[in-house]
């Protein structure tokens, strides 16, 4: 049987919720390869619930929002957006295709670019072809990676940075500075890219114990940014010293 | 122990519109195998009597306790639905549309196996949220007999007028000193081409003599807090430096050094700082421009009232009312460096016509060249100047008949005066309106009419007479045209301050700027702000008489909870779990309402009649401790799972 891809669509209920009634409406036929989950706002959608949907099997992964300006809920819609792209980023670390995530803006009056989003997102995905997590038999390399994205985006530290990112840069931090947003991307992906490796490290010490040397070969990371990460991490009582291996310190997860 | 789940599934034929496609039968047997499903049906039309009738009596019979209907989409007949459960004695948050027709048989007429699969999955994601699915109650909020009405120009004062005479106390709020906002500047109105201030007179009388109305001008809205029921407001009112002693004597007037361009003019002459907005101003004693004043006193020397004092501060007064609705109206476009706009003297807009024309206006009602004072002999209009181009798309709906008023006006008053008017379309529709256009036509104005790609050029020759060059798209040749005034028919534009206004009280704008209602179509008079309320330019350009309309409209939606004295508040609503809440305040900064906010311990609170259950705080607690009821992260993850065939069911 031929592949054909299982979009999950998350919809904003104002905008491209709408816009789907709305191509029924008109009887604008599009490919019967997207379901609909039917939110409020694109705002609501936690980036978690996008790398579980991801992890179990979903070809593609729908946002679609109102446009910038016209979001009923003010400004929701930027808010998924400042999500989605950290996300992107995240997923493409993975090996998992990040263009399996994709963001629109669809008005309420869009039922005609609605279906044209779902037959151009199928299309794109069936050249993909199937989710590697699809299926009986996922990629358990991708899917080990995607717990530790999923980790990432469950981070206290790193949602309280991207949740308060609109308003650092455009009202100002606790200090009153307002930084740029382009200073503030850089320092956000600096400090994404940090927590996702230490994330992974995380992942493996809990596991087993292991050495600087270990972690630096099995991350493919420089020894000294894995020593880096590691003392970023004790300092967070997240690792602790087990014993000492000749001259090298194994690490292990505390219990948190 | 935990009650059963015992779950009603309802699958709608409509007729042929589902059923032609969708193999019900087939859907309604997988649908009765899914964990919890005691019971599916299908049926030809749900949401007709007998459909509500089978869908109580089963809650009954089988004793549910969760109900799916899977018919069209939730925003037809949700609420139907609804209504149906809490009939059957459920609560009517135990229900969950599935959404088989816009979203599945009409979109997938030409592949009925696809359509049916796809049915099914729709089914099965709706049992899983179903599934999860908590009662809510909803709850009431008093709401006070009393309304805020942001503007004192005609759709203000119209709705201040049509609330207090229903007996609701209305606070009228002007920023400017006096009332009547942009009609107190036109000329004549169209249509009856009565003066614009005689059609105030009458309106403001009845404002000052109404006991129910409290007027504010030279006031602004410092902060408004609370919600529908009983919005808190703190006023700004700016000092006037005039006291109500003042005897308009107006030596004060005459004395004043200072010399500032007359706004209400549209700086087509000069004021003093201490001044009378105009001559039917109300209310009617001087007031003083504290920005410009210099406070060299010469006033205070010349007032045998002793009615001046410049060291007047601005005063806070905090009042609380239950609704609120904006008239804020709106601001002229000023086409500057537009055909010549702000370069040459003679080229002015039509607003400042209108004040030209005017009896109170600087030059007494002649229509004259700015440039040396002389009755012009060729005028030209053109229209369209800031509408209908790629930044402001919309058309601002009353230009074309203003100017074809004007036109007959000036033709009529000085008939040696050759008028022309260039246009792009004429728009003058509406009742009555049409009727001008062909009645201009005869009084021999001339039309020419100009494209967008290729718009009247303006230059000024050697002997300083204005030029117009313009290509007639009908006659297909470039025509020039003397120009001794030009004017421009500017655009309607939003309030420059209605984003700050906005924010404040919770009410977006649609791209171009103007405040958004709630619906287009259905809720055109609300906001998504509950209890707030549009009225006029403030929503989109109109006439005065579409302001009149909509404004009695407002008043009479804002009545609604006033006189019922209370409102039930949605409870699809944020709530913390102050257990997980680690007090960043993350959502705070991220509600768009204020709802939610740190509270005295430090946990956030929210306030569930601001919140709108949008969930972008859920979505970006960092503690994940924030849920939305009906929309929690649970309900949307097993819907997702339910669309991959995963978990459970």
């Amino acid at each position: 049987m031929s592949y054909e891809p299982r979009i999950v669509g998350f919809l904003c209920n104002w905008c491209a919720y709408s816009a789907a009634d709305l191509a029924g409406m008109s009887r604008i036929s599009y490919p019967p390869t997207i379901r609909i989950v039917r939110l409020m706002c694109s705002g609501r959608i936690d980036p978690v619930i996008i790398v579980d949907t991801l992890a179990n099997g979903a070809d593609g992964v729908l946002i679609a929002g109102c446009l910038p300006g016209d979001c009923h809920y003010v400004e929701g819609n930027l808010n998924a957006e400042v999500r989605i792209k950290i996300l992107k980023n995240l997923i493409a670390k993975t090996g998992l295709e990040p263009e399996r995530l994709r963001l629109e803006w669809i008005p309420a009056s869009g039922g005609t670019l609605f279906a044209e989003v779902v037959k151009d997102f199928t299309n794109q995905l069936t050249s993909l072809g199937p989710s590697p997590l699809a299926g009986e038999n996922p990629d358990k390399n991708i899917l080990e990676l995607l717990a530790v994205v999923r980790d990432t985006v469950a981070d206290v530290r790193l949602r309280e940075l991207v949740g308060k990112k609109r308003q650092i840069t455009e009202k100002g931090n606790v200090y009153g500075e307002v930084i740029s947003k382009e200073e503030f991307e850089k320092r956000l992906t600096d400090y994404i890219d940090d927590e996702f490796d230490r994330h992974k490290i995380l992942r493996m010490v809990k596991e087993r114990s292991l050495s600087v040397r270990e972690l630096s070969e099995r991350l493919n990371l420089s020894p000294q940014r894995v020593l880096r990460h590691i003392a970023a991490m004790r300092r967070k009582n997240l690792v602790a010293v087990e014993r000492i291996e000749g001259v090298s310190p194994l690490y292990t997860a505390l219990e948190v | 122990m935990e009650e059963e789940l015992r779950v009603g599934c309802y699958i709608c034929h409509c007729g042929l519109n589902i059923a032609g496609v969708i193999d019900v039968e087939k859907v309604a047997e997988a649908t009765g195998k899914l964990p919890n499903v005691v019971i599916a049906r299908h049926y030809v039309y749900m949401c007709s009597e007998p459909g509500q009738e089978l869908i109580k009596k089963d809650i009954k019979d089988y004793n549910l306790n969760r109900v799916v209907v899977a018919s069209c989409s939730p925003q037809m007949h949700e609420s139907t639905f609804r209504s149906v459960v809490e009939e059957a004695g459920l609560n009517r948050y135990l229900f969950e549309m599935a959404n088989l027709r816009e979203q599945c048989s009409w979109a997938h007429a030409n592949n009925p196996v696809k359509a049916t699969e796809k049915a099914k999955d729709i089914l099965r994601m709706a049992v899983a949220k179903v599934r999860l699915l908590q009662p809510l109650e909803k709850r009431e909020v008093q709401v006070k007999p009393a309304t805020l009405i942001v503007g004192g120009g005609i759709t203000g004062i119209q709705a201040a007028l049509e609330l207090a005479n229903r007996g609701f106390s209305t606070y009228l709020v002007e920023k400017l000193p006096y009332l009547g906002g942009r009609v107190a500047q036109l000329n004549r109105v169209i249509l009856t081409n009565e003066r614009a201030s005689e059609i105030l007179k009458p309106m403001l009388n009845a404002l000052t003599g109404n006991p129910n109305i409290e007027v504010f001008t030279n006031t602004e809205i410092e902060e408004i807090g609370g919600y529908i029921g009983n919005f808190e407001i703190k006023l700004k009112i700016g000092p006037r430096f005039v006291n109500q002693k003042c005897n308009l004597c107006g030596k004060c007037l005459e004395v004043c050094p200072v010399e500032v361009p007359d706004e209400f003019n549209f700086g087509l002459n000069n004021r003093k700082a201490i001044y009378i907005p105009h001559s039917d101003s109300v209310p009617r004693i001087p007031t003083i421009d504290g920005a410009n004043c210099t406070r060299c006193g010469e006033c205070i020397k010349v007032c045998e009232q002793n009615a001046i004092s410049l060291d007047s501060e601005p005063q806070n007064k905090n009042i609380s009312v239950g609704t609120i609705i904006l008239a804020t109206g709106y601001d002229p476009y000023l086409p500057q460096g537009e055909y010549g706009f702000g370069e040459y003297e003679d080229v002015i807009t039509q607003f400042q016509l209108e004040r030209m024309l005017s009896n109170n206006g600087p030059t007494n009602g002649r229509l004259v060249k700015p440039s040396n004072g002389k009755v012009p002999r060729n005028v030209v209009f053109i229209l369209c100047v800031g509408s209908r181009n790629p930044h402001r798309q919309y058309c601002s709906r009353v230009c074309c008949s203003v100017a074809l008023k004007n036109a007959m006006l000036i033709k009529k008053e000085y008939p040696e005066t050759q008028v022309s008017i260039l246009y792009r379309d004429i728009r003058s529709f509406g009742k009555g309106q049409e009727e001008l256009y062909g009645e201009a036509r005869l009084a021999g104005i001339n039309f020419f009419r100009y494209s967008p790609d290729n718009p009247p050029k303006v230059s000024r020759l050697d002997n300083s007479q204005i030029q117009v060059e313009v290509y007639e798209s009908i006659l297909g040749m470039n025509i020039e045209i003397p120009a001794d005034l030009l004017i421009l028919a500017e655009a309607m534009t939003p309030r420059k301050d209605s984003a700050e206004l906005g924010s404040k009280v919770g009410v977006t704008r649609t791209p171009d700027g103007f405040f958004r209602e709630a619906h287009p179509k259905l809720k055109p008079l609300d906001t998504n702000s509950e209890g707030i309320y549009l009225a006029g330019a403030a929503q989109f350009p109109k006439d005065i008489t579409e302001c009149i309309v909509q404004t009695c409209g407002a008043a009479a939606r804002a009545s609604i909870p006033m006189s019922k004295g209370k409102v039930d508040v949605e409870p699809i609503v944020a709530s913390v779990n102050e257990d997980l809440c680690i007090e960043c305040g993350t959502c705070q900064s991220i509600c768009p309402y204020g709802a939610i906010k740190k509270g005295e311990n430090g946990k956030a609170q929210v306030t569930e009649i601001l919140c709108k259950g949008c969930g972008s705080c859920a979505a970006s607690c960092p503690a994940r401790a924030i849920t939305i009821f009906h929309f929690t992260d649970e309900q949307i993850l097993a819907q997702s799972l339910a669309a991959l065939g995963r978990g459970e069911p």
